[in-house]
């Protein structure tokens, strides 16, 4: 017998032993027999689950338990809206503002989720209070998800807080660079406030692509709107000081790249095509008989299929690339702007260069590239020559007409650099995006909030549960580390050697058996897969399809599944049994 | 319909590792009737709270089974009917007096004016109107034990369980829990009162079983098991000498023999409430328990205000004899003073030459005959019973 088949037979039994297991739990949990406590009734549940939560909110609220980290959370937005800073620019601290209020929040509530729902039934049981509870006619499920609706209570009430006072902070912040560069108008440029007035409105009215220097659509708008010339407008921006210049710029980014919700399109991936690659050469090597004896026909079809899918990734030198994209048909509205994304890999230490002939010089980790978009053959092509920064993400706008009415959009990339280097977009790992608007940063905000909710709720749900039958402290220290596993598992996977970059050529069985462990540890206790502060970061639209996968997965099936567990604890358990 | 009916229920304490430890309740057989006023008495750790806790699925029978109105403990419909008292508050430290009765008033699913009404009406009961605010994890152990006999009186219990009610309360609370135990009993609802202080259950009891080992020992109306059949007291206003020697004479014919003459003597329970209600009506400040008012109307009681209600107390209390609890005293044979309340009819029986106290009940109407154990303890046997356990009596 192989290890493999071994391997097999012990998870066939572990899946078998599970599934008794669960038959059985559903079975005495729906028995009647002696033992058991409260039934399922559902009248008048809402009332019993209300004063229960009721009294829950209180505890928390009225002992230190909870208050100290709804203070936190109230004082921390003010004190982020103060200090954030970022790169300096007004992009960079509004965006630092978000994802630090909104991230830190969520890491609070998390902790206050997990000891305040550790604490809320194990702490009653030791202290008897649930007599008070039990010899009332209250069935044991409406008592779990009292607790459950106690604390979720308290988080709704504090994410809406964070919500709210984030979207207040944001405008805050705007509307204070926009009052700083009006009155530098007057200072510096000289302009009536009026005048000052009218070139900041401008601001909110770009449209079109954003570009560097006179050419910028920023300074269309605002001739637009103050009656003066492109070149005077010029001649008194350089009289204000160099950081609002930039800070310009950076604030047409913020309101169009950061202060939106948008979506992306990933370039298609020829899978049929280089999977008849991979075959052709499969048949090839094997009738001239290349075939390596020490692999598998599957372990050598997936290197092939690395291998071609890596190529079509790469972009040798003087080789040139045609992506097509299918987006949605494109928007005229003057706020709606696409964009191309993409992060560039090159090997490292690819020195500074300087060209003998011209003395152009090109810097350190940056790429002579050439970027086409729109169809070659019409009028609306664009092309940019340049050297661009690599091993970074980037973004640049394209004007709206390239866009094929149909909605697609050719991307034409050509490697330039005389250093004879290859470029890698790696397309597995969001490497090259098209983005563009579909909603505004208000919506996407609020959605934002509920996706915090949903691993609050997971973490709620889980210390109720832990609380039916282990003792505060322990409880809680449980969730927390279950907590620090779910936030690390990125890191866990790595060291345990199981992602796709280390896997070995030919994981062996020992391999393959830690990987379905962690990977099976990590879909039990994962809480959530929305990355909330990098998609407020980007500007990224969550989407409600992706908000209600997630609510399916995480609150439905595992906030259940907890709840669903406790109950059955609690309605076993020996209320009144002490248990030294 | 039995309120309560336990058949062969056991209840084994195991350690962590399932071995037996404790046989707590040992093959209890208990029934208990509607309308009934049923006292369980035992020393410490004779298993009353855990037969309680049984009765209301806090704990699971090792074997035997116990059923409440009909129904198995864990049913979740028959704890409308049940108001349970335990043997200490468990309270929210954080709620105030009224929160609390509110919560437990929503945990019965009662409408908000049903549940205001009550409130109100229980505090003013329990004497805590001015405390009624102050978070309840700030009282003393008597008023919280104040705010645990209102709550389980919150939904007008038809069986009303109280775990050693009178524990850490004063004079005042106890007579308050009585008269709230005679009230619920005109009513006909059914009251199980756990205790070991005879003075508790003895003026209230219709019938009492006493514990020990988890067994029940002895069980009966309360004059079967308190009365000394051979002894008997009377009590009238100040004879003359010569009156009282012709009582003697009179006795010496009927073959009695004299063992003591005493005049009543005032218990320290009436004076304290004498000295409590002095206080009260000259209103001294407290940050305690207040007045007691009677027992609230939708109870059944009167509600009537302190002054009344006290003054009436003072007047029984200046009775002196008919609500007396009588107080065991260790070692001394009992005198004749501690007799359970002697009767008028036992005089003018004597006189007619009839020797034999008459096994009366209590109430009209009151609970059907119950068999009499065959051999009848008396007073000395219960106080030895409760004198000899110290040390949990699980052996
Ligand atoms: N949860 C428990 N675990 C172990 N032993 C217990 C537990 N509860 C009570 N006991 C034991 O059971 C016996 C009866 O206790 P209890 O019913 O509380 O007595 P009481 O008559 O004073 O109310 C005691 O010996 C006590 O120590
Ligand atoms: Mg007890």
């Amino acid at each position: 017998m192989s290890l493999e088949d071994f391997a097999l037979i012990l998870i066939g039994l572990g899946a078998l032993i599970g599934l008794v297991a669960v038959v059985y739990a559903i079975r005495k949990a729906f028995s009647r027999g002696a033992g058991e406590l409260g039934g399922w009734e559902v009248a008048g549940a809402r009332q019993i689950i209300t004063a229960i939560a009721r009294t829950t909110l209180t505890e928390g609220l009225r002992t230190k338990i909870a208050s100290g980290f709804v203070i936190m959370v109230v004082a921390s937005v003010p004190i982020f809206w103060l200090t954030a800073d970022g790169d300096g620019t007004i992009k960079g601290r509004v965006q630092m503002f978000m994802t630090y209020s909104v991230g830190f929040s969520s890491f609070i509530l998390s902790l206050l989720s997990v000891l305040f729902s550790c604490r809320s039934l194990s702490n009653e049981i030791a202290g008897r209070q649930i007599f008070g509870i039990v010899s009332k006619p209250v069935p044991r499920w409406q008592i779990v998800m009292g607790k459950f609706f106690g604390v979720m209570t308290l988080n709704v009430v504090m994410v809406a807080y964070v919500g709210v006072t984030t979207f207040a902070g944001t405008r805050g912040l705007v509307s204070q660079f926009k009052s700083r560069v009006q009155s530098e108008f007057v200072t510096y440029a000289g302009y009536s406030p009026e005048q000052a007035a009218n070139a900041v409105a401008a601001l909110d009215d770009v449209r079109g692509v954003g570009k560097e220097g006179m050419e910028s659509p920023i300074l269309e708008a605002m001739s637009k709107a103050t009656g003066f010339t492109i070149q005077q407008l010029a001649e008194s921006l350089l009289k204000m000081p160099e950081a609002t210049r930039a800070d310009l710029r950076r604030f047409d980014e913020l309101r169009r790249q950061v202060l939106v919700a948008r979506t992306a399109i990933q370039p298609p991936i020829p899978e049929e095509e280089i999977a008849r690659r991979v075959e052709a050469r499969f048949n090839q090597m094997k009738a001239d008989g290349e075939l390596p004896i020490t692999q598998s026909e599957r372990e050598i079809r997936d290197q092939l299929n690395k291998q071609f899918f890596g190529q079509f990734c790469t972009v040798v030198y003087q080789d040139s690339r045609m992506w097509v994209f299918e987006g949605p048909p494109p928007q005229k509205g003057k706020d709606y702007i696409m964009s191309v994304r993409f992060k560039m890999h090159i090997p490292q230490g690819l020195n500074d260069f300087s060209d003998p002939e011209t003395g152009a010089k090109l810097e350190e980790d940056t790429l002579l590239s050439l970027w086409g978009i729109g169809d070659p053959k019409t009028a609306n092509y664009y092309e940019y020559l340049g050297a661009v920064p690599a091993r970074t993400t980037k973004e640049f706008e394209f004007p709206m007409d390239a866009v094929d009415p149909n909605g697609t959009i050719k991307l034409r990339f050509a490697n330039l650099d005389p250093r004879r280097v290859d470029v890698v977009f790696d397309l597995a790992k969001d490497a090259l995006e098209v983005l563009y608007r579909v909603g505004s940063f208000e919506m996407n905000l609020f959605e934002a909030c509920l996706a915090v909710l949903i691993p609050l709720a997971c973490l709620t749900a889980f210390g109720v549960c832990a609380s039916t039958f282990l003792s505060f402290p322990v409880g809680a220290l449980l969730v927390l580390c279950l907590f620090m596993i779910t936030s690390s598992m990125g890191f866990i996977f790595e060291s345990m050697a199981i992602t796709e970059d280390y896997m070995p050529e030919d994981p062996g069985v020992e391999v393959q058996i830690r990987k379905a462990v962690i990977e099976s540890i990590d879909w039990a206790l994962s809480i959530g897969d929305i990355a909330v502060t990098d998609q407020l970061m980007e500007g990224r639209a969550i989407g409600w399809d992706r908000l209600w996968s997630n609510a399916w997965r995480f609150l439905l099936l595992k906030t259940g599944a907890a709840l669903f567990i406790a109950v059955l604890v609690l309605r076993r358990r020996e209320l009144a049994a002490v248990i030294v | 319909m039995k309120v309560v009916e336990c058949i062969a229920l056991t209840k084994v304490f195991q350690d962590f590792w399932g071995r037996a430890r404790v046989r707590a309740v040992d093959n209890l057989e208990l029934d208990i009737n509607p309308g009934e006023i049923f006292g369980l008495l035992g020393p410490n750790g004779s298993g009353k709270s855990t037969t309680i806790k049984m009765l209301l699925g806090l704990l699971y029978p090792t074997s035997g089974s116990a059923r409440v109105f009909g129904k198995s403990p864990t049913d979740t419909a028959i704890k409308s009917r049940i108001g349970f008292m335990p043997e200490e508050s468990y309270l929210y430290r954080f709620l105030n007096a009224r929160e609390t009765l509110d919560y437990y008033g929503r945990l019965f699913k009662l409408d908000r004016h049903e549940r205001k009404k009550r409130t109100e009406a229980l505090i003013d009961m329990i004497g805590l109107k001015r405390a009624a605010n102050r978070p309840v994890g700030t009282y003393s152990k008597g008023m919280a034990r104040r705010i645990g006999l209102a709550q389980a009186l919150v939904n007008d219990p038809d069986f009303l369980i109280l775990d050693e009610p009178t524990t850490g309360l004063d004079p005042i609370g106890t007579r308050q829990i009585k008269d709230v135990i005679r009230i619920l009993g005109d009513r006909g609802k059914t009251v199980l009162l756990c205790s070991h202080l005879l003075a508790d259950v003895e003026d209230v009891c219709d019938r009492v079983a006493i514990m020990y080992g988890g067994k029940v020992q002895a069980a009966g109306t309360v004059e079967q098991l308190l009365m000394h059949k051979d002894e008997t007291q009377f009590v009238t206003r100040r004879l003359d000498d010569n009156a009282l020697t012709r009582v003697r004479e009179l006795i010496g014919q009927a073959g009695g023999e004299i063992m003591s003459v005493e005049h009543p003597t005032d218990k320290l329970e009436d004076l304290f409430l004498r000295v409590v209600g002095q206080a009260q009506r000259d209103q001294l400040e407290t940050s305690g328990a207040e007045t007691a008012v009677g027992v609230s109307e939708f109870l059944g009681g009167t509600g009537r205000k302190t002054g009344e209600s006290l003054v009436a107390s003072l007047v029984e209390a200046g009775r002196g004899t008919k609500d007396a609890p009588a107080t065991p005293k260790a070692g001394a044979p009992a005198p004749v003073s501690v007799q359970p309340a002697p009767r008028k009819d036992v005089l003018s029986r004597l006189e007619a030459g009839a020797s034999e106290p008459v096994d009366e009940k209590k109430k009209a109407g009151g609970p059907v005959e119950t068999p009499l154990p065959t051999k009848k303890p008396d007073k000395a046997v219960l106080d030895r019973l409760m004198k000899s356990d110290s040390d949990g009596g699980a052996s």
